[in-house]
């Protein structure tokens, strides 16, 4: 369970980016963040992996308030949040497996952990027998599996998609979504950000509009409003 | 887990060391001059010791007595003197070795040698030469010997002259020894901000990598340690280049070193075998400190996690 209790985040102290925000996400729910550029979408995912601390109002994600979280313990939080953006964010001297591995290397993880989980997830993303690919010579939608595969390393229980099918054109971005769907069936809760209208309407999910850093609507089976 | 971590650390700090090949190799240079110019000052330093306790053992007190001394009036102040607690040994030198030990110095001064033929006592009185067991004691022993009855018996004393040699020697090692120490000072100044400044550069170049370590919930110092182990490496590298160099400089330079202080007893190749680890072991434990603390300052200042 994802709770927002009346967050507001400020920037410099009179550019509200936030305002009053409430919100109550269930575990293994689908959502859809939609507005228009500059309603608060990117601050909203930014509290939930405490990159972006609220000026007021509190973020509770599993019961645990991480609303003034610890530096420390923000690595724990991010390894159970998988995050993936518009522009892939993978390492361009790296291949596919390596790059999804680092995710794991850089936390310790075993070897022949690794070895065994890095399979599994590109299955799950369909890149299997691209392992030793670059970035480069992917599509863009691979790149964008490539960096879903990299984010469900940890098996986390929330995937936050930020703007996930911003640079991909209609055929990967119907592909993309049919794999966060699928995701979503495993059982993990799904934040997507988007402002893509088509994406939204398609999908028959929960959709929750901002607009001015305030939530203007939040409709069950919504479409996209603005 | 934890080797786990650290042999990654270590590799990632080894893979940043190449990416940016050319500016570790100006980092790695630089500490080098910093290691070379400290060992310069430990030779200068054991040097000017070594010409110092050569001067100090060759340093003697020649008493000269007036002519008309007898002998027994000699061993008088020699038993006298004897029985100082400052002094090592005393020499004693007849009027008849005098004279001939200045006839001897001045054989080729025939107007001298002419002039001692015609005279018909021995011009020259006995000698004495005091050797003391410190240095510092000379003084000592002079005053003594200046206040004591025998004092009209001395015709002259030639300690003034070792004094002021002595003197000479350690003003000019001081000298050089501040030199070094500016030089040094200036090295590990300039090695600090290089250091400072490759770390930054560092941090710039793996701006991506850290991004995405800080979005996969790799720890703090997971993200800090590369660039730490980095600057370590760049102590371990430039000390290993320093020995490497320090060596074929102390093989040039012992031959030099015993034309100057006319002896082999004095070998600067042993005195750095023996403190081997004296000597580099420390010198690498503060480059890798500084290293450390100067890395640490442009994390800090850098490196956002």
């Amino acid at each position: 369970m994802i709770i927002f209790k009346n967050v507001s985040k400020l920037y410099q102290s009179d550019v509200i980016a936030l305002k009053n925000v409430n919100l109550h996400i269930k575990p293994k729910e689908f959502i859809s963040i939609v507005g228009r550029s500059g309603t608060g979408k990117t601050t909203l995912v930014k509290t939930l992996i405490a990159e972006e601390i609220p000026t007021s109002g509190k973020v509770i994600i599993g019961g645990w308030d991480i609303t003034n979280i610890k530096p420390a313990e923000v690595p724990v939080l991010r390894r159970q949040i998988g995050v993936v953006f518009q522009d892939f964010k993978l390492l361009g001297k790296k291949t596919v497996f390596e790059n999804v591995a680092f995710a794991l290397e850089v936390c310790g993880t075993d070897r022949s952990k690794i070895l065994e989980i890095v399979p599994q997830v590109l299955k799950i993303v369909s890149l299997t027998g691209k392992e030793d690919r670059y970035p480069i010579q992917l599509s863009g939608g691979e790149q964008q599996r490539v960096a879903i595969a990299r984010s469900l390393v940890h098996r986390p229980k929330i995937l936050i998609a930020d703007e996930p099918t911003g640079n991909l054109d209609s055929f990967n971005t119907q592909e993309i979504m049919e794999l966060l769907l699928k995701i979503n069936e495993f059982g993990t809760t799904v934040v997507l950000v988007t402002h893509n209208r088509e994406v939204v309407n398609s999908i028959n999910k929960r959709v929750i509009t901002l607009d001015n850093g305030t939530v203007v609507s939040d409709q069950k089976v919504g479409k996209y409003l603005i | 887990m934890f080797i786990t971590s650290l042999y990654r650390i270590t590799i990632f700090a080894w893979q940043s060391f190449w990416r940016n090949f050319w500016l570790s190799l100006v980092t790695i240079t630089i500490i080098i001059l910093t290691f070379i110019s400290v060992n310069f000052l430990i030779i200068i330093n054991i040097s000017t010791d070594a010409a110092i306790n050569i001067v100090k053992d060759k340093v003697d007190v020649s008493v000269y007595f007036k002519p008309e001394v007898a002998e027994p009036q000699v061993n008088e102040v020699k038993t006298y003197l004897s029985s100082l607690t400052q002094v090592k040994e005393i020499g004693y030198v007849s009027q008849q070795e005098a004279l001939e030990n200045f006839r001897q110095t001045h054989r080729n001064d025939s107007d001298i040698i002419e002039s001692l033929a015609e005279l018909k006592d021995n011009p020259i009185g006995a000698t004495l030469q005091i050797k003391a067991k410190n240095i510092e004691s000379y003084p000592e022993i002079m005053q003594v010997l200046d206040n004591s009855k025998y004092n009209d018996l001395i015709l002259d004393k030639n300690f003034e002259d070792h004094k002021v040699y002595i003197e000479k020697i350690q003003s000019l090692s001081a000298n050089i020894r501040k030199v070094g120490l500016i030089l040094s000072g200036t090295f590990f100044l300039i090695a600090l901000l290089i250091v400072f400044n490759t770390i930054r550069v560092a941090i710039y170049t793996h701006r991506h990598e850290i991004g995405v370590m800080k979005l996969v919930g790799a720890t703090n110092w997971f993200i800090r340690a590369p660039f730490l182990v980095e600057a370590v490496f760049y102590g371990i590298i430039a000390c290993v280049a320093s020995i490497v160099i320090v060596y074929p400089i102390l093989n040039f330079i012992q031959p030099y070193l015993n034309n100057f202080f006319l002896s082999q007893d004095f070998n600067v190749i042993s005195y750095f075998n023996q403190n081997f680890f004296k000597i580099f072991g420390l010198e690498l434990l503060v480059v890798i400190l500084l290293n450390i603390i100067s890395s640490s300052i442009a994390i800090r200042r850098y490196l956002r996690v």
